[in-house]
């Protein structure tokens, strides 16, 4: 069965006066709110790279907070004895896609329900050794007093994030680029090979690709993103902490993705943000977040299955046919 | 339509972003400002959330009281509570909101270690002091307020120190000599045991420490935990888990026939009401043969004063429960800041640091004294037996031991605590 | 010796507990294909139920089991009939999603009901005391949870391989559209299935009540465990499940007892281990 194209969101003058905004933000809105906005930036990495492999390959992760992780304490680590922010968040970012190539290449034969059992406990190993190594990790208290550390180039200039207008700007481009690169690379031959991948297992082989190959690709972006998300954090946060690794951390870019639509390429940017506000708006009304929220996500699923950015992607694009169902078995 | 969903997050964002309007101000306030804000956060989900309630009670009769009478230099106090959910990164993002959003000019509460800890440099970044009023870690005041001089961090309640009174209570018991511990498996119970053991070292070289189980963070079922420990035939065990757990815990160590073989058990935060509570039938019972001690961060029948009595009734009636002791610290700290205003007659942070110095301030659990060195306040607490005693509806800490908190709180300067395990 | 011994047995009455949440979770996924997030939630309710019957109402204990069960069963019908029915036909993700709402509400609704302090009614009497096994004093409770273990292993055996809802179900479990069309009605099948899954879980929980606390969010921890536990055993399998929990409570006390530092690590690499060298788990063949 032919599968949908991943539908497109976002037209070009959209997607430039929402940039606009972006860069402006800083300008008209107060502290909590480019805070807050930072989130949603790290937020909607995290997911556009979880929904590389999900919605794009059909591998449903649970673990990718454990790659998260990996970014985060490994930027902290290096920010905490060499104060230059490129080279933490670079380094954590490689390290998580080191990480996500080893764990990957044993993950990545196993399919569906078995895939997503091995990510999670991959997932939560990483946490356990976050949480028990105190020599290295700090244990449950984490890495604390990480430094915003200036962004050294080449040696020669060296520009303070201090505040956190200017980290925002920091995050802002990160995040426009790895939105950038991942639009090329759905969009690549080896995207739409993933989709043929994820819709026609049986049959891809015999075109002459190779599964697991594409698959372990998919999976070490997917990590590389995930660990480019955390290592964006400590400078943010001051500190990191072994929950970062926690499933329920991995829950975060699942919710955000099915929120903002699987099958469109914007929904996990605009799942990510709904999320984050959502959450906001939540909890200064009542102190019984978890209900409300419960309530959105159940109306949701039952509702708008397509997610947010689906129903409107589904609205505005020629009709198509419906996504092939994964085969509900055992 | 196609712009719908665009629209709607811009028109979501720019919502947030539209400031309410300023109330009108007060004349009488000589601060200068319509209301001074509280930002309180405490855990008010998941298996602790009374602890962050009583934070919330706490604090809502302390400012009733206080607007009631006037308010502070004739200023009116409001608050805002909001659910840290033990997670670290929650309590950051509060914090920035009741700050920058809101205006908040004080924080106070926060239950979790973790979470203080995160905190410290971001009240640093907002310049806004906060009470914690239940974190206990040392960590936070002997690295972050002694060590890294982070100054907006002020503790009204008693840090992990006062755990260690244990030592104390058994100092005179020759047959009380092999130590066991049931702990927290996270920085709490490690700095517990290693703090214990040192203090206990001091007053008692004999002392043996024969065997150490862990039990982390939600465990359900301590059996292990208890067979483990016992096997090393200890004649105390003093246990750190807290809150459902320590019920839990005290449950089947009472099936497990503990009480028969051991000589004491000492259970930390065993004086906390909620923990009181639901040991009641057992202790009515005299289950625990007279050899369950505890110790909390404040206990509503000591000390006998009559700041303490009134309060302690005006909690119940406004709120029908016994004030925990996050309840007390909270409600403290209001105090403690209204008398810092007062006298430093500015919210300037530097200001009202400086009027804190030297501070010393009946509260209900007695005289608090501020530390400088560290921003905290010393206090004593009591250890005591778990009693029953029919003036209370549920047991409470009786046969109470006494020792001023200077004799085993440690002070400065300080030397790093061994956490491990 | 005897240590050893003891600490084992304690180990079978701590895998009897987890044996029952396990397995819950792998019938519903055996049958259903739903791996059901809410099933620690369910545990939950089970607890709080039987607080409310036996602590509060003072209905004898096995009464109050009783009707924390039928709870369950309801809450069961409720959830899938009502909500998860209509995903079926959608990929996994969604009814993972749908789950994940349910505990979000599930534990906070508990919260405002009971209030956010923990309950737990005073122990029964005929479940208090010790004997003597090893030397040392055994509960009777953790007594009466293994053999409560082995009774529900023993009965769901003998609801699954001797009556005709049993055959009913492993039809459908093994071949949905043929089931279909030899004139089964699995929609009904799909609700059974789940409610007695439910009414596992809500047994676990109330089963908990003489020691342990019900407060919100008691689930999450039982949920990860009950995870690794199907997976060993292989999704779907109840043998599985049982030889699972064992595995999974033996050596969590034996590792409490000497190698304090590593349980969850532990936990998880056994889990991974047998994902990776046999993914279909112990017990279930593969195709």
């Amino acid at each position: 069965m032919m599968h949908a194209r991943h539908a497109h969101l976002m037209s070009g003058p959209l997607t430039t006066a929402l940039v606009a905004a972006l860069i402006a933000l800083p300008l008209l809105a107060g502290n909590y709110l480019t805070y807050l906005t930072i989130q949603i930036l790290i937020l909607s990495l995290f997911a556009l790279g979880f929904n590389l492999l999900f919605g794009y390959t059909g591998l449903l992760s649970f673990g990718q907070a454990g790659f998260y992780a990996v970014g985060a304490y490994i930027c902290a680590k290096i920010l905490l004895v060499q104060p230059s922010l490129l080279l933490g968040v670079g380094g954590g970012t490689v390290a998580a896609a080191v990480v996500a190539v080893l764990l990957g290449a044993l993950s990545v034969r196993h399919t569906r329900i078995y895939f997503s059992m091995l990510t999670l406990a991959f997932g939560m190993m990483i946490y356990s050794v976050a949480w028990k190594w105190r020599d290295v990790t700090g244990g449950d208290d984490g890495l604390v007093g990480i430094p915003r550390a200036p962004l050294k180039i080449l040696g020669t200039a060296s520009i303070s994030l201090s505040t956190i207008e200017h980290y925002y700007y920091f995050v802002l481009v990160v995040v426009l680029l790895g939105v950038f690169f991942m639009y090329r690379l759905v969009n690549s031959p080896f995207g739409l090979s993933l989709q043929a991948i994820r819709d026609g297992e049986t049959r891809a082989p015999f075109v002459g690709m190779s599964v697991t190959t594409h698959r372990l690709l998919a999976f070490t972006i997917a990590g590389l993103y995930a660990g480019l998300a955390g290592a964006l954090l400590p400078p943010l946060e001051n500190t990191v902490t072994p929950v970062m690794a926690h499933w329920t951390t991995s829950a975060d870019p699942i919710l955000a993705t099915l929120l903002g639509g699987i099958y469109v390429f914007s929904g996990p940017i605009v799942g990510g943000a709904l999320f984050i506000i959502i959450k906001d708006l939540i909890v200064r009304v009542t102190v019984h977040w978890s209900i409300v929220l419960g309530t959105v996500v159940i109306i949701l699923v039952m509702g708008f299955r397509g997610g947010v950015a689906g129903i409107v992607a589904g609205m505005v694009a020629r009709p198509r046919a419906a996504p092939a169902p994964a085969v509900a078995s055992k | 339509m196609r712009t719908w969903i665009s629209s709607v997050t811009v028109v979501l964002i720019l919502l947030a972003l539209i400031v309410p309007p300023a109330s009108v101000g007060q004349s009488t306030c000589q601060l200068n400002v319509p209301t001074i804000k509280l930002g309180v956060q405490g855990i008010a989900s998941g298996a602790h959330a009374d602890y962050g309630r009583q934070i919330n009670m706490g604090a809502t009769l302390a400012i009733e009281e206080i607007n009631a009478g006037g308010g502070i230099l004739g200023c009116k106090l409001e608050m805002r509570f909001m659910d840290d959910e033990n997670k670290p990164a929650t309590g950051v993002k509060n914090a920035r909101f009741l700050v920058n959003e809101w205006g908040a000019h004080f924080l106070y509460g926060t239950d979790s270690s973790g979470i203080a800890m995160a905190l410290g440099p971001v009240l640093q970044e907002l310049k806004r002091i906060q009470f914690f009023t239940h974190a206990a870690t040392h960590r936070l005041t002997e690295e972050l307020v002694y060590d890294k001089k982070i100054k907006e961090i002020v503790r009204v309640s008693a840090p992990v120190y006062q755990d260690a009174i244990a030592a104390w209570v058994f100092k005179d018991n020759p047959e009380i000599k092999r130590w066991a511990t049931i702990g927290a498996d996270y920085e709490y119970g490690y700095a517990t045991w290693a703090i214990f053991k040192d203090v206990m070292k001091k007053s008692r070289p004999d002392a043996e420490f024969v065997g150490a189980a862990w039990a982390p963070f939600l465990t359900l079922d301590f059996s292990s935990q208890i067979a483990a420990v016992m096997a090393t035939n200890p004649d105390a065990i003093i246990a750190t888990p807290w809150a459902g757990e320590a019920v839990t815990l005290l449950r089947q160590a009472l099936l497990m026939g503990v009480f028969d073989k051991v000589q004491a058990w000492f259970q930390a935060m065993g004086g906390s009401v909620d923990v009181l509570e639901g040991i009641s039938r057992e202790v009515q019972d005299n289950r625990f043969k007279g050899k369950l001690w505890a110790t909390a961060r404040y206990i509503h029948n000591w000390p006998n004063t009559q700041i303490n009595r009134s309060f302690v009734e005006r909690f119940q009636k406004r709120w029908s429960r016994l004030p925990n002791y996050s309840a007390e610290t909270t409600y403290s700290a209001i105090y403690i800041t209204k008398l810092a205003l007062e006298k430093a007659k500015s919210l300037e942070t530097d200001s009202v640091l400086a009027a804190l110095n030297g501070m010393r301030i009946p509260t209900p659990a007695g005289l608090r004294v501020y530390r400088s060195e560290d921003h905290q306040f010393v206090y004593n607490v009591p250890a005591g037996r778990v009693v029953w005693d029919a003036k209370y509806p549920i047991p409470v800490l009786g046969d109470l031991v006494v020792i001023p908190a200077n004799e085993y709180w440690r002070s400065p300067p300080f030397t790093a605590v061994p956490v491990g395990k | 010796m005897d240590i050893i011994g003891y600490q084992g047995l304690i180990g079978v009455s701590l895998a009897m507990s987890l044996w029952l949440i396990s397995a819950g979770l792998t019938i519903i996924f055996g049958v259903l294909g739903v791996i059901n997030f809410a099933h620690g939630s369910l545990f939950m309710v089970g607890a709080y139920m039987a607080y409310t019957f036996y602590g509060l109402l003072g209905f004898p204990f096995g009464l109050s089991v009783l009707l924390s069960l039928a709870v369950a069963a309801v809450l069961g019908l409720i959830m899938e009939r009502g909500f998860l029915r209509h995903l079926y036909h959608l990929d996994h993700a969604y009814q993972l999603l749908l789950t994940f709402g349910f505990v979000l509400v599930l534990d906070d609704a508990v919260k405002i009901i009971w209030g956010g302090v923990f309950k737990i009614p005073p122990i029964p009497r005929f479940l208090d005391g010790a004997w003597p096994v090893f030397g040392r004093p055994f509960p009777v409770y953790n007594t009466f949870l293994i053999a409560v273990g082995i009774l529900v292993g023993i009965g769901l055996w003998a609801l699954f391989e001797k009556t005709w809802w049993g055959r009913v179900v492993r039809a459908t479990a093994s071949d949905r559209e043929m089931a279909n069309a030899l004139g089964v009605n699995v929609p009904w099948v799909f609700s059974t299935v789940f409610m007695v899954g439910a009414m596992l879980a809500a047994l676990g929980g109330a089963l908990g009540t003489p020691i342990r606390v019900a407060a919100p969010g008691i689930g999450a921890a039982m949920i990860i465990q009950a995870f690794i536990i199907t997976v060993i055993g292989g999704l779907g399998s109840l043998k599985g499940a049982f030889t699972g929990s064992l595995v999974v409570g033996i050596l969590s006390a034996y590792g409490t007892l000497f190698f304090p530092v590593f349980e969850l690590f532990f936990s998880f690499v056994i889990m991974t281990v047998v994902l990776l060298v046999r993914p279909q788990g112990l017990f279930v063949h593969s195709n």
